[in-house]
C-alpha cells in the first residue's frame, strides 16, 4: 500500500489473471495496472481475451486464479453493483441502456445508484425527489456530452452515436474514478468516433478520471490514451507507452500484421 | 426392506401418472417456449369426459379412447392454434397469465358443458380397479396399479420408438433444439411443434383418465396439485430432459408414498407430502438453465419488443406518450429538466381529462355508497376494496419489477389470520392487527423471497406457486393459524367511542386504508425505486453496473409487497368477519394475478377496478343456476385470450385510445406546434400510446 518506490500506488492493480473456459485458457496470468487519472488501452485480435479481462475487474467473471486490487482493496470476489459503488464506471460492447427510460433519467438512476443510501424513507418524506445536487450534476454532465437537447428523449429513439454518449455518461455518474470503456467506437461512424475522443479528451481533463479502453481504433486509441497492454492468446504480449508499443516489431507481426 | 417395498410400490402408479405430465410439460416447452400451465386442466378435461361418457353407457374403452385420443388432442391444438402459438416470443407475464387464466377456466367450462360432477368413482380402463390380480413379493397390485403402470409403458415406449426412428420425431428433436434453425433447414417448426403439442396433449389426457379411478370425485383442484407434481417432475428434467422428467415424476410418486408410510400422522406429516414439490422446487430449480442458453440462433429471436416492456410495467409519471411522437416528462422533479428544449410539457393536457373522469367515477361510486346503495352492496363494494389491496401488492410487484407471483392470496391469508389471532388472544386493536399482519407476510415474503428471488420470470412463479401450496397444507390447517376450512373470527375495529362496525364507518375506513396503501405505491413507483426498478426491467445488467444492488432491490419490493397483501387480507376478514384457509387457498392467488393483469397491471386505478369488478362479477354469478358456478373464473379466463394482444391491460388500452383521440382533436384544433418543422428530436408523425406491433417489429 505504501509506495516503496516512490511511485503512488496504482489505482487499479490485476496480478495474475488467469481465466479458463473449459480447456480454453482465455487469460493466462495477465498483469495490468491502471494509476489514478492515467488512460490506458487494451488491444489485441479477436478473441485475445480483452472482454474477458475486462468481465473480470469489472466482476462479472470471477478470475479463476489473480487478484484484482482497487484503490489497495481487494475485490476479486465483490459483486458488480458495489465495484460500481467504489467508484468504477463501465460501458459494453453491446450497448446496454435502459429501455424506455429518458436520457435524463438514465444519469439521474446512476446518480442516485451510486451513492448507496437507502432509498426507500427518503422516498416517502420527500416525494421521491432527488436532491438539487444530483440534479445539477445531471446538468453538468448531460452539457458535457452534449446531450441536453435530448434529456428528455426515451432511449430507445436514438442513434447508436448517441446511445454510446448515454451509456458514457450513465458510467460517468457519481464521480467514479475509473472509467472502463468495452469498444466505445464500435458500429460509430468518423465524425462519431472524433466526437467521442474529444469528449473523453474533456472528462478527463475536468475529471481526472482514470480510463481503460478496449478498442480496436488505433487513431482513437493513440488520441485517448498514455500507454498500452497488447493481448494475444490471453497474454500480455507488450506494454508500456503507446509509440513504443506499437513499434515492437513482435507486436506489428501479431497484431497489425503486414497492413501497418 | 420388505415394509420400504410395501410403501414404495403403490407409489408407483402415482409415479407413473405424475412422469406423464412431466414429460409432456417439457415436451411442449421445448417445442413451442410456452410452459404450459393449463396441462392440469387438460387432464381434468378429459378425465371429466371419460367418466361422463362411462356414466352415459359407453362401453368402457371407448370412452377411454375417445377421452384420451380425440379430445385430449383437440383440446390441446386448440390451445395452440388460438394461444400458444402466437406468444412464443412474448415476455414470462405475458406467457403465463393466460395459461394461468386456461388452468381455471378450462375445468369450469368444462363442468358446465357437462352439466354436474360425476360423484361415482370412475372405472379402471381395463379390469376391476380394486380387484389385486398379482404380488409382487408381499405387495397386492390392484387391476388400478396395473393398468396405470401399464399404459405409462406402452406411452413412454411408443415415445422412444418415435424419437429414435421416424423423420418427425427427429425433426422435433431438432426443434427442441432450436425452433429457428430447424426452419432454415427446411422444416415446417410450426407443424412439428403441432404434432408435439397432440402428443403432449395426449399425455395429460392419459395421466387425468389414469387417475381419475383415485378420487370419489372429480375435483378441479386435484388436477392442479396433479400439475403441481408434474411440474416439479419437469423441473428435475431442467425442462429440458425427457428421460430425467420421467425419472423424476416416478421417483416423486415413490417417495411422496414412502414419505407418507414412515412419518406418523399429524398436521406436519400430512402436509410433508404435499410440500415434497416445493422441497423440489427449491432444490432444483437454481439448475435449470435458461432455454435461450441452447439455440443458438435465440440471439436472432425476434426480441419481446422494447414497447411492451415498457407498458406493460408500472409508469412512473415522468413519461407519457403523445400524437407528436415524443415523450415528454411531467414528473414534479422534471419541471426542472423540462424547461430544456427537447422535453416539452404538453402531455399533461392530454392525460388530464382521463384523470378527472377516473375521479369523477370513483367521487360517485363513493358517494352512491354513502347514501343510498344497499347494504348488500355497500358489503360487495367494500370486499372491493379490500381486494383492491391485495391486487395493489400485485401491481408494485409484477407492474413495476415484471416478477411474477403465484403467492399473493397466501400472504394475504397469513396476514388475516395473523390480524384475527393477535385480537383473538391478546386484545390487539385489529387495525393494529392489520399492522402486524402486514409486517408478518413482509417478513414472510422475505424469507420466500431469499432462495427465489435470484430465479427470475417462469421459475419464480412455480416456485411460489410451491410456496403457496405450501402454506396451505402446513401453516393454514394449525389452530393458532389459520385453523383449516373452519378458520377463525376477526372483530371489527373500533376505537374508544368510534366504532368501526356499522357498514358505513368501516366502508369509510377501509377506503382511508386502501388510500394509504396506494399511497406507499405511488410514492415507491413514482419515486427513486420506481427508477431503479425501470431501470432493472431495461437491463439487469447495466442496472448492476451503475450500483444498483438488483437482488436487494427485488427482495425489498417483494417484502413491501406480500405486506400490502396481508393488509388487505387483514382487511378482508376484519370486514367478514371470519376468515378460513379456504379464503386464500393456492388457487386464489392464480386467479387474483389473472384478473389484475386483465384489468390493467400498469397503474392504481387498474388495482381498484380489479378489485371492484371481480368482487361484483362473484356476487353476480350467485344469482345464476348453480350451474354457472364457475362462470366468472371462465369470463376471465377467456379474457387471457385478448390479454396476449393488449398486455398492458384493458384499463390503460382504454385510456390510451381516448388519449389518442384527444390528442389528435387537439392537434388538428391548434395547428402544427410552434417550432415543428425544425424539430432536432426527428420525431415524425404519430405515435400511439399503445404498442403498434407494427411499429414494435422494425424498433
Amino acid at each position: 500500500m505504501n509506495p516503496v518506490d516512490g511511485r503512488p500506488p496504482p489505482l487499479l492493480a490485476a496480478h495474475g489473471i488467469t481465466k479458463l473456459f473449459g480447456g480454453i485458457t482465455a487469460l493466462d496470468h495477465v498483469d495490468m495496472e491502471v494509476a489514478a487519472g492515467e488512460a490506458v488501452a487494451v488491444v489485441g485480435p479477436n478473441g485475445a481475451g480483452k472482454t474477458t479481462l475486462f468481465n473480470c475487474l469489472f466482476g462479472l467473471e470471477e478470475p479463476d486464479e489473480g487478484s484484482v486490487v482497487f484503490d489497495g482493496r481487494r475485490i476479486n470476489r465483490m459483486p458488480v453493483w458495489r465495484r460500481s459503488r467504489l467508484g468504477i464506471g463501465r460501458t459494453f460492447q453491446r450497448v446496454e441502456l435502459f429501455e424506455g427510460m429518458t436520457v435524463a433519467d438514465h444519469l439521474l438512476v446512476a446518480e442516485q445508484a451510486a451513492s448507496g443510501t437507502v432509498r426507500i424513507w427518503r422516498d416517502f418524506v420527500h416525494r421521491g425527489g432527488p436532491s438539487p445536487a444530483e440534479l445539477h450534476h445531471v446538468e453538468e454532465v448531460l452539457e458535457l456530452l452534449g446531450l441536453t437537447e435530448l434529456a428528455g428523449r426515451p432511449v430507445d429513439t436514438l442513434d447508436l452515436g448517441h446511445a454510446r454518449l448515454v451509456e458514457l455518461g450513465r458510467a460517468m455518474m457519481g464521480t467514479p474514478r475509473l472509467l472502463m470503456l468495452d469498444e466505445p467506437s464500435s458500429g460509430l461512424d468518423a465524425g462519431d468516433t472524433a466526437r467521442l475522443s474529444r469528449i473523453l479528451g474533456e472528462t478527463r481533463q475536468s475529471t481526472g478520471v482514470a480510463v481503460v479502453l478496449v478498442e480496436h481504433d488505433l487513431a482513437l486509441v493513440e488520441s485517448v490514451v498514455d500507454r498500452l497492454y497488447v493481448l494475444n492468446f490471453g497474454k500480455v504480449l507488450a506494454s508500456g507507452p503507446v509509440d513504443d508499443v506499437l513499434s515492437d516489431p513482435e507486436v506489428r507481426r501479431a497484431y497489425l500484421g503486414s497492413t501497418a | 426392506m420388505t415394509q420400504f417395498l410395501d410403501y414404495a410400490v403403490p407409489g408407483v402408479p402415482f409415479g407413473c401418472v405424475f412422469a406423464l405430465m412431466a414429460v409432456g410439460l417439457v415436451l411442449t416447452y421445448k417445442a413451442s417456449g410456452v410452459f404450459n400451465l393449463a396441462f392440469g386442466a387438460q387432464a381434468f378435461v378429459s378425465a371429466l369426459a371419460y367418466v361422463s361418457l362411462d356414466q352415459d353407457g359407453w362401453p368402457r374403452w371407448a370412452s377411454a379412447v375417445i377421452a384420451v385420443l380425440v379430445i385430449g388432442p383437440l383440446v390441446g391444438v386448440l390451445l395452440d392454434r388460438l394461444l400458444f402459438r402466437r406468444i412464443r416470443t412474448a415476455s414470462p407475464l405475458v406467457k403465463l397469465v393466460p395459461s394461468l387464466g386456461l388452468l381455471v377456466a378450462l375445468p369450469q367450462l368444462a363442468l358446465i358443458i357437462a352439466g354436474s360432477t360425476p360423484s361415482i368413482p370412475p372405472p379402471a380402463i381395463v379390469g376391476d380397479a380394486q380387484r389385486v390380480y398379482l404380488h409382487l413379493g408381499s405387495v397386492p397390485l390392484s387391476g388400478l396399479e396395473l393398468s396405470i403402470s401399464a399404459a405409462t409403458v406402452v406411452v413412454v415406449g411408443g415415445l422412444v420408438l418415435l424419437f429414435r426412428f421416424t423423420p418427425v420425431g427427429l425433426e422435433m428433436r431438432a426443434v427442441v433444439e432450436s425452433p429457428r434453425m430447424t426452419e432454415l433447414a427446411g422444416v415446417n417448426a410450426g407443424r412439428v411443434s403441432a404434432f408435439a403439442w397432440i402428443l403432449s396433449s395426449i399425455m395429460a389426457a392419459l395421466a387425468g383418465v389414469l387417475l381419475s379411478p383415485l378420487y370419489s370425485q372429480l375435483d378441479p383442484q386435484n388436477f392442479t396439485v396433479l400439475l403441481v407434481w408434474g411440474v416439479a417432475g419437469a423441473v428435475i428434467g431442467r425442462f429440458a430432459s425427457l428421460p430425467l422428467a420421467l425419472v423424476g415424476g416416478l421417483a416423486l410418486g415413490i417417495a411422496q408414498q414412502v414419505i407418507a408410510g414412515y412419518m406418523p400422522a399429524g398436521v406436519i406429516a400430512n402436509g410433508l407430502r404435499p410440500s415434497l414439490p416445493f422441497v423440489v422446487l427449491l432444490v432444483f430449480l437454481p439448475f435449470v438453465r435458461q432455454r435461450q442458453v441452447d439455440d443458438p440462433l435465440s440471439g436472432c429471436d425476434p426480441p419481446s419488443s422494447a414497447a411492451e416492456a415498457a407498458i406493460v410495467g408500472y409508469r412512473p409519471a415522468s413519461t407519457v406518450a403523445t400524437s407528436e411522437g415524443a415523450v415528454h416528462s411531467v414528473g414534479v422533479w422534471h419541471q426542472r429538466l423540462g424547461a430544456l428544449p427537447g422535453s416539452r410539457m404538453t402531455g399533461v393536457l392530454v392525460r388530464r381529462p382521463t384523470a378527472t373522469f377516473a375521479w369523477a367515477v370513483g367521487g360517485l361510486a363513493i358517494l352512491s355508497a354513502l347514501t343510498w346503495v344497499p347494504p348488500d352492496w355497500l358489503l360487495t363494494m367494500n370486499q372491493g376494496v379490500a381486494f383492491a389491496i391485495i391486487f395493489l401488492s400485485l401491481t408494485l410487484l409484477t407492474g413495476m419489477t415484471g416478477q411474477i407471483s403465484l403467492c399473493q392470496a397466501t400472504f394475504a391469508g397469513l396476514g388475516g389470520f395473523m390480524a384475527g389471532q393477535l385480537a383473538n388472544h391478546f386484545g390487539l386493536p385489529i387495525v393494529l392487527g392489520m399492522v402486524a399482519g402486514g409486517l408478518l407476510a413482509a417478513g414472510l415474503g422475505v424469507l420466500v423471497a431469499i432462495p427465489t428471488l435470484r430465479l427470475a420470470g417462469l421459475p419464480l412463479a412455480l416456485a411460489t406457486l410451491a410456496f403457496a401450496l405450501l402454506a396451505d397444507n402446513i401453516l393454514f390447517p394449525n389452530s393458532w393459524i389459520g385453523n383449516g376450512a373452519g378458520g377463525i373470527t376477526l372483530p371489527r375495529p373500533s376505537a374508544g367511542p368510534v366504532s368501526f362496525a356499522a357498514a358505513k364507518p368501516f366502508f369509510l375506513l377501509s377506503l382511508v386504508i386502501l388510500a394509504v396503501c396506494a399511497g406507499v405505491v405511488k410514492l415507491v413507483g413514482d419515486g427513486t425505486m420506481g427508477r431503479y426498478l425501470s431501470a432493472v426491467r431495461g437491463s439487469e445488467l447495466a442496472a448492476n453496473a451503475v450500483g444498483i444492488d438488483v437482488y436487494r432491490l427485488r427482495v425489498l419490493v417483494f417484502a413491501l409487497s406480500a405486506a400490502l397483501a396481508g393488509v388487505g387480507g387483514a382487511l378482508f376478514g376484519s370486514l367478514e368477519g371470519s376468515l378460513s384457509a379456504n379464503d386464500f387457498s393456492y388457487q386464489i392467488s392464480a386467479v387474483l394475478l389473472v384478473v389484475v393483469a386483465i384489468v390493467g397491471l400498469g397503474s392504481i386505478a387498474g388495482a381498484v377496478v380489479a378489485g371492484v369488478v371481480y368482487t361484483t362479477l362473484q356476487v353476480a354469478v350467485t344469482s345464476l343456476p348453480s350451474r354457472f358456478a364457475g362462470l366468472v373464473a371462465v369470463l376471465f379466463g377467456l379474457a387471457t385470450l385478448s390479454y396476449t394482444r393488449h398486455p398492458e391491460g384493458f384499463l390503460d388500452f382504454l385510456s390510451g385510445r381516448v388519449q389518442m383521440s384527444i390528442a389528435d382533436r387537439r392537434a388538428r384544433r391548434l395547428g402544427p406546434p410552434p417550432g415543428a418543422a425544425g424539430r432536432s428530436d426527428g420525431s415524425v408523425g404519430e405515435r400511439p400510446a399503445t404498442p403498434d406491433p407494427a411499429v414494435a417489429g422494425t424498433g
